[in-house]
């Protein structure tokens, strides 16, 4: 791939773009006019509303016949406007009259206990079986007659004067604001005066103060006014990034995909000295900008919007979060702006583009949408969850409370499924009859053709990377009650071997030569032995000094390591950590991912299988040891050309670290005890030593010759 | 009429192209000397537009292969695109920037020198006389302005071969004529040309040989006499359909 042609490319794409005003309007115009427009607007609209119905005052009917001290304590009430027998009908009137109307037995439900709901006397509002009062009060509601109906039961004034239980009863309608309103304010002056009652009993009685109030509930809300601002600006926040950040590169890439198959320059585009992949390179580049530019123009706005609005001081977002929020943008614009360049370039002209694109852009932005919904949290199972895992993260970012792990897997898993989309967008250019508007079958299109021998293709080494680590992941999570055995068993050889063998033999590749089954010669034999005794001492001695672990992760690791809280027989744990993982990973990393990836050359095989085994342990505190492990095995199968030498070493690694975890005296010997976790210094040089000898000697190994 | 040196610019040898269901191209072989010019003619569906694009290098070829001034497309398309040009009659420009800019950008594409692109650029403008539109949008040109920028953005490179499928199609018979000179031109100037066409007095006037091409299979080939004669008809038309009927006979 030429940069200078990628970046005319580019370069030209963009100048189009810039020129295309529905282009500009969805990237710039749109966010720039909508936040300001949407919050003052809202919140103008809700503040002119609030304060129209709280001057206004609250009809209240009453039902029944208040005693002279509840009659006036109501009248006195502010924005209270009492009205007897208001919108009642006679009949109900003559029953409450007649002392033959009471009310009704409140409905408890027998699921009520189970999911804690509060006994009838605690509860807000209640549930009653039908009857003529209630159907008189919900038709004075509905027909906006009055805006809460009190019902004075028979006797009320009776019970009171004998220092019993008098009942009064509040009908309203949940779904008039005003009537919420005057039922909170009805409330509040019956508050005050069973207050008032409370008090004059307990001082006709001279009982001590407080004697009927008993137990004084005092409540605070402890979230400073800022907390409250990021936690309203979270649930919306991350949404709209995400779906305007869609809207932002969507005209992009139907204008340069589908756009330009319309007007007949795709053609004209291919006939010129480019390769394809130079082309989707530099169509997604331009999508990608546009994208990125339309979302930090939202971020940009919406922070403007915010200071503007809210009051000095609770702008509680500092500035740093916007700034780490427009960070984790990356990973969501890669993969749209890849997404989208793949898909519209199946399209024959702009039109079915965006009928193409659509039904992407709601699958990708609805999902968005529950982030909103408060109980819906950043966690491993979210993690793993595209452009949701993004959205949530800008969330628990808002609200400072983002964990490095989560943060980690996001990163990594939106970074894998950004380049799997970047793969389909490639492969999808390279296919010259969707180029040139004719059909292609999707199964040639995700190359799922059957091969005849060969090994795979760096593509298809990263697809079954990826279905393998994201299904393993959630394996692993769903098993997480069975126990580490099962864990390891199930993922090691159901998702790591399994999938590597299904592919190689149903898409007919050559296993032998993809998988390097032979065995090495005596010099690569002992030198395997040797680094994989020695490696785990010198790279867990180099790591754990650059970036010590955090207990919580060594208390697991050791929990790991003995396969459960028990510690296990020695052979069970040689089987389970060590022969099992060689098997199943060496197949998958320096068989399949490496063989997959040797086309790219020695090097780039070896750490691009490197980086993705790295990744695969899902945790950033082992990213980096995991990683040189995964160079080390790799360039040893390289050398050796063979898979059972990297398998020696992962399962010498593995045997021993776990051997020396239950048997301290052996631990001892290399340095490791109570007071040091980690090999001595002496012991460290000693392994480096060895594993950098062995591997030197691998590299003067004459390339053997390949017999396979 | 110019002596065509003995190896061919232009050289395919038994192309195939299936599409699901149809032949689209079955074994054609054609070959164009430098200096020449050779004409691809044909019905509606015959298969030439699939043919010109195997040998633009747009499409592959299921079969046979194709080779521009020496190079093997197939191994390495890249030089051998450099050394072609093409053009279609329905070929549209990018709406949003001028024919310069459009220019431009295909030189970086060719990677040609900026002081060499620029001169080209002025040299064509002046010969296609695309002075008073070189610098407005495309969308706002004419059909036959249109053309004259795509025709300067196919010679641009100064390419060994040309291969213009239905040149002047949509055109009028003055853009059309501006076509035509311009194939003259490049014949004096030693490339090679092939194009298509449907409209048989084109082909008349300019083609020092033709192949007749029917069903995905070239069905004659030859200068315009031995065509005619051939046949036994008195003109291309005739000697064209003639060729039609006598391969539904053999079908």
């Amino acid at each position: 791939m030429r940069v200078a042609i990628v970046l005319s490319i580019l370069r030209k794409e963009l100048k189009e773009t810039l020129r295309d005003r529905r282009t500009l309007l969805m990237m710039i115009g749109l966010p720039v006019l909508v936040y300001p427009l949407l919050m003052v607007g809202l919140s103008r609209l809700q503040e002119s509303q609030t304060e129209a119905s709280e001057a206004r005052a609250s009809s209240i009917a009453i039902w029944g016949t208040a005693p002279a001290s509840l009659a006036a304590h109501l009248g006195e009430a502010r924005h209270l406007q009492t009205q007897p027998w208001a919108a009642s009908s006679d009949a109900v009137r003559a029953a409450i009259d007649n002392g033959s109307a009471q009310p009704a037995e409140p409905i408890v439900e027998a699921t009520d206990a189970r999911r804690g709901t509060p006994p009838p006397s605690l509860r807000d509002t209640l549930r009653e079986a039908d009857n003529p009062v209630l159907a008189a009060a919900r038709r004075a509601l509905t027909s906006r007659e009055v805006d809460a109906v009190l019902v004075i039961w028979p006797g009320f004034g009776t019970q009171l004067d004998a220092r019993g239980l008098a009942t009064v009863s509040i009908y309203f309608d949940s779904v008039r604001e005003d009537s919420r309103l005057a039922r909170e304010r009805a409330v509040a002056a019956l508050r005050t005066y069973r207050e008032a009652v409370l008090d004059a009993r307990e001082r006709v009685l001279q009982l001590p103060d407080g004697f009927t109030t008993a137990v004084d509930l005092r409540q605070r809300d402890v979230a400073e006014a800022s907390r409250r601002a990021a936690y309203a600006l979270g649930a919306l926040l991350p949404f709209l990034i995400v779906s305007l950040s869609l809207f932002g590169g969507f005209y992009a890439a139907v204008d340069l995909t589908a756009g330009e198959k319309e007007r007949g320059t795709m053609q004209t585009l291919l006939c010129a000295p480019v390769r394809s992949l130079e082309i989707v390179a530099g169509k997604f580049l331009a999508v990608w900008v546009v994208a990125t530019v339309a979302a930090v123009v939202n971020i940009g706005s919406l922070a403007a919007t915010m200071a503007r609005i809210l009051p000095a001081g609770a702008t509680a977002v500092p500035p740093s979060t916007f700034v780490l929020t427009a960070v984790m943008l990356l990973p969501i614009t890669l993969t749209v702006a890849a997404l989208f360049v793949a898909i519209a370039a199946f399209a024959k002209d702009f039109k079915d583009g965006q009928n193409f694109l659509t039904p992407v852009y709601m699958f990708l932005a609805l999902p968005a949408g529950i982030t909103m919904l408060p109980s819906v949290e950043l966690d491993a199972w979210t993690a793993f969850v595209p452009m949701i895992n993004i959205a949530l993260l800008v969330k628990s970012l808002l609200a400072g409370e983002a964990r490095g792990e989560l943060m980690f897997l996001v990163l990594a898993s939106s970074g894998l499924y950004a380049m799997l989309a970047l793969l389909l967008a490639a492969r999808v250019f390279d296919r010259e009859q969707v180029l040139l508007g004719g059909k292609e079958s999707a199964r040639a299109l995700l190359g799922l053709e059957r091969r005849h021998g060969g090994v795979p293709s760096p593509s298809i080494a990263i697809v079954v990377f990826a279905v393998a680590i994201v299904l393993g992941f959630y394996v692993s999570l769903s098993l997480q009650d069975r126990g580490i055995i099962t864990i390891l068993l199930a993922t090691q050889y159901g998702l790591f071997l399994l999938p590597t063998m299904a592919t190689l033999l149903l898409l007919g590749f050559n296993v032998r030569e993809t998988l390097r089954l032979r065995m090495p010669n005596v010099i690569g034999t002992v030198c395997a032995v040797a680094v994989g005794a020695t490696a785990w001492m010198a790279v867990s001695g180099l790591t754990v000094r650059l970036m010590p672990p955090p207990e919580s992760l060594t208390k697991a690791m050791e929990r790991f390591i003995q396969l459960g809280d028990t510690p296990q027989p020695l052979w069970v744990v040689w089987l389970v950590l060590a022969v099992t993982p060689a098997i199943c990973e060496e197949s998958l990393f320096r068989g399949f991912v490496l063989s997959g990836f040797r086309t790219l050359g020695r090097w780039p095989a070896i750490l691009g299988s490197a980086v993705l085994f790295g990744v695969a342990h899902a945790s950033i505190y082992r990213l980096l040891p995991t990683l040189l492990l995964g160079i080390i095995l790799a360039y040893v199968a390289w050398q050796t050309r063979s898979l059972v030498a990297s398998i020696i070493i992962h399962a010498l690694n593995n045997g021993i670290v776990a051997t020396l975890a239950q048997r301290p005296d052996l631990a001892r010997l290399v340095g490791i005890d109570q007071s040091s976790p980690t090999p001595s210094a002496a012991a460290i040089a000693i392994a480096g030593a060895v594993t950098l000898g062995a591997l030197f000697t691998l590299s003067r190994l004459p390339p053997p010759v390949d017999d396979l | 009429m110019p002596t065509p040196s003995s190896t061919p610019a232009l050289d395919a040898r038994l192309l195939v192209k299936r599409f699901p269901g149809v032949n689209a191209v079955d074994e054609v072989s054609i070959h164009v000397h430098p200096g020449e010019v050779v004409g691809l003619l044909g019905p509606n569906g015959a298969g030439k537009t699939t043919t010109l694009r195997m040998l633009a290098g747009i499409l592959t070829p299921d079969a046979g292969s194709v080779s521009v001034a020496g190079v093997a497309m197939h191994e390495d398309p890249l030089a051998a695109k450099r050394r072609l040009g093409f053009l279609t009659g329905d070929t549209q420009l990018y709406q949003r920037l001028s024919p310069r800019e459009v220019l431009r950008y295909f030189g970086e594409l060719y990677s040609l020198d900026r002081g060499v692109l620029e001169a080209r650029i002025a040299r064509l403008v002046d010969e296609l006389e695309m002075s008073s539109f070189a610098d407005r949008p495309c969308a706002t040109l004419s059909s036959g302005q249109k053309q004259r920028a795509n025709i300067a953005r196919a010679f641009l490179h100064a390419p060994d071969v040309l291969i213009l499928d239905e040149p002047t199609t949509a055109l009028d018979v003055i853009s059309g004529q501006f076509i035509v000179e311009a194939i003259r031109r490049e014949r004096t100037a030693g490339r090679a040309v092939l194009f298509s066409t449907h409209i048989m007095g084109e082909a008349e006037y300019l083609c020092d040989r033709i192949y007749l091409m029917h069903s995905g299979r070239i069905v004659d080939e030859g200068p315009l006499d031995d065509l005619l004669a051939r046949s036994g008809q008195a003109n291309l038309t005739d000697a064209f359909l003639y060729h039609v009927r006598v391969s539904a006979v053999r079908a």
